[in-house]
């Protein structure tokens, strides 16, 4: 396909204010810097130098021509012409995203900084909320662990609380969903997993090295058992929606979500908390589930 | 040879830039290289023809450049009539110098993974490419961080650009309280939580600041006049703010159970089989749920209209018939 003409645009601009601010430039740098060979940093440059101001052909851009056919880029003039502000989309995309990983816990140093100088040129174009609660002292570990390829020791609480302490070799910290996950290989489980970063209790660096490599397929990789699905009064949506892949539709009062179920468990969990909403529960699996955690939680509580 | 239209667009923003008041769409098409000047000596029906291709090449110039940042201002000019001109100011027009180190330039990288294959996402690979300019050229940085591509519709990406422009909009939502309806809506604020994007607005319908989750919007999100007159000072945040009114519930744990209720809790001795915990809260509902998802592992002391709850929910929840 194509180039877009206002990628190419943005590019061109790009070039000529790196330019500016750097000086004399290796077509060969540029190509590197934006992302393009050498002979489109050619034809670039080409298109800036012969931009023209309206009714005469005096060019507000201007290189050196000897420069040019040595492949540098040294700018002989430029009479105001810059690289163009980030619009209203382009703000969230980049301040939204920055955002979510920090709040997530899972922004590294350099994300601080660059979103601290587009808050301070930018007008706040979004506002973000939410915290993980990541403590400090985890996430540096886990960065000191991935830094130094060592391996790690983690407790972990997962989401039925079942509470392990579980050899790792940890790779990076990514965003899924708005929340904040270790990637890892886990020495107990023999495979990748990824590990939520607010539900892992403490970290320890061991000695011994990373062996397993990362994973280019990590992220979610639980199988679904079965397809469920759940009318529930509108009153109880909320419950539902954040659910991977739920798909949600309004009947009448009420609301009909369909998903798949990886862990019946952690399904019923989430029922009992809007059982006073729910109409209907398929398939029989799962309303059996969802009785024998009630039933458990009426054995305790009255 | 026909001029390339990056060539052209490149052009009109110098020319916008370098007018000293405005340029007419006459001066524009008669002066900007890249656009047809009208022929001499040109038919009455060659000059429509003409006059009709230059208005929408130029539309779509204009719309284009406007939705990449670059702000070109309507200029009337009383003295010549109804003929509208253009302008951009530079200084408004121009990227603020950030002084990117390469590293904060490789975060900027993962930044738009977050939006890969989304709605946004060619925004976000535009944005990192505008902001490349004011960057170091440095070795490439690796860092152990990613991002996975976030849910973005077409609705939260039309209600970021009203915000922007003060336009208000209509679109369908299906409310937990009201149901299924059509809203209309001055956005004042996108907001982003966990993943999950909302718009504060108000609610014309309504006459009230009313806060909408993006997903439950279904259809086109459509602009409508007349324009946002004003957007106040402090958004109220509404259901999304952080209660500042929290409280403490008991809690009874069964040893090597609710781990995540005793990081966050303080330690209230012992009673019987259980531990105690003390637990700050600001959503009773989500002590609630968090006692009743350990199934038999927890149970709630105090305070009591809690207890009830766990006790209500699970009743209900035997009743739900098998499918």
């Amino acid at each position: 396909m194509a180039e877009q003409a206002t990628d190419r645009l943005v590019r061109m601009l790009g070039i000529l204010t790196y330019v500016e601010r750097n000086g004399d430039t290796p077509f060969a740098e540029l190509a590197e810097h934006f992302g393009v060979s050498v002979d489109q940093v050619r034809k670039d440059i080409d298109a800036l130098w012969v931009a023209s101001e309206p009714g005469d052909s005096w060019s507000p851009i201007d290189f050196s021509a000897d420069d040019f056919d040595a492949d540098v880029a040294a700018l002989v003039r430029n009479d105001g012409v810059s690289q163009v502000r980030l619009s209203p989309r382009e703000a969230v995309a980049l301040v939204g995203a920055l955002s979510t990983m920090g709040a997530a816990g899972a922004l590294p140093e350099a994300g601080t900084q660059v979103l601290a100088k587009l808050r301070d040129a930018l007008a706040e174009p979004v506002t973000v909320l939410g915290d993980d609660q990541v403590a400090p002292e985890i996430r540096e570990a886990l960065l000191e662990a991935i830094a130094r390829y060592r391996l790690a020791e983690v407790e972990y609480v997962d989401a039925q609380d079942r509470r392990t302490t579980r050899t790792v070799d940890p790779h990076r910290l990514v965003v899924i969903d708005g929340h904040g996950y270790l990637e890892c290989f886990c020495r107990r489980a023999q495979d990748y997993r990824v590990l939520r970063l607010d539900r892992i209790a403490s970290v320890t660096v061991l000695d011994g090295a990373v062996e397993h490599p990362p994973t280019d397929t990590a992220g979610f990789t639980l199988t679904p058992a079965f397809r469920a699905t759940v009318r529930i009064a509108r009153t109880g949506r909320y419950a539902l929606e954040d659910i991977p892949g739920v798909e949600i539709e309004d009947a009448d009062e009420d609301v009909i979500a369909t998903f798949d179920v990886a862990d019946a468990a952690f399904v019923a969990g989430r029922l009992l908390a809007v059982a006073p909403h729910l109409r209907s529960v398929t398939p029989p699996r799962l309303v059996a589930e969802l009785h024998r955690q009630a039933q458990s939680v009426l054995d305790v509580q009255r | 040879m026909p001029v390339e239209k990056s060539q052209r667009l490149l052009n009109l923003i110098i020319g916008l830039s370098s007018t000293r008041h405005r340029l007419t769409r006459d001066q524009i098409r008669d002066t900007i290289e890249g656009y047809e000047p009208l022929p001499h000596g040109a038919s009455e029906e060659e000059v429509r023809k003409a006059e009709a291709s230059f208005e929408r090449m130029f539309e779509r110039d204009k719309k284009e450049l406007r939705d990449l940042g670059v702000p070109v201002e309507t200029v009337e000019d009383p003295v010549h009539g109804d003929e509208i001109g253009y302008r951009i100011r530079p200084a408004e027009a121009a990227m603020p110098a950030l002084d990117l180190t390469a590293a904060e330039l490789a975060v900027l990288g993962i930044a738009t993974d977050y939006w890969r294959g989304a709605v946004l996402g060619s925004d976000a690979t535009q944005a990192v490419m505008k902001l490349a300019s004011s960057a170091e050229h440095g070795p490439r940085v690796e860092l152990p961080f990613a991002a996975l591509p976030a849910v973005a519709t077409d609705a939260f990406a039309t209600l970021v650009e009203a915000v922007a422009d003060r336009q208000a909009v209509r679109f369908e939502y299906s409310s937990v309280s009201s149901g299924a309806g059509t809203r209309t809506v001055e956005p004042w604020r996108v907001v982003l939580r966990a993943g999950v994007a909302y718009v504060i607005g108000f609610d014309r319908d309504r006459e009230a600041p009313r806060t909408f989750r993006v997903q439950r919007i279904g259809g086109p999100v459509t602009p409508v006049g007349p324009a946002v007159e004003e957007v106040p000072e402090e958004i109220p945040l509404g259901a999304l703010a952080a209660s500042a009114d929290v409280r403490t519930a008991r809690v009874a744990l069964r040893p090597e159970s609710g781990h995540a209720l005793r990081r966050r809790g303080s330690a209230a001795g012992v009673d019987g089989g259980w531990d105690l915990y003390d637990v700050e809260y600001a959503h009773g509902d989500a002590v609630v749920a968090e006692v009743l998802a350990l199934a038999g592992g927890a149970r709630i002391v105090a305070p009591a209209e809690l207890a009830q709850s766990v006790a209500k929910a699970a009743t209900a929840a035997l009743e739900v018939e098998r499918g």
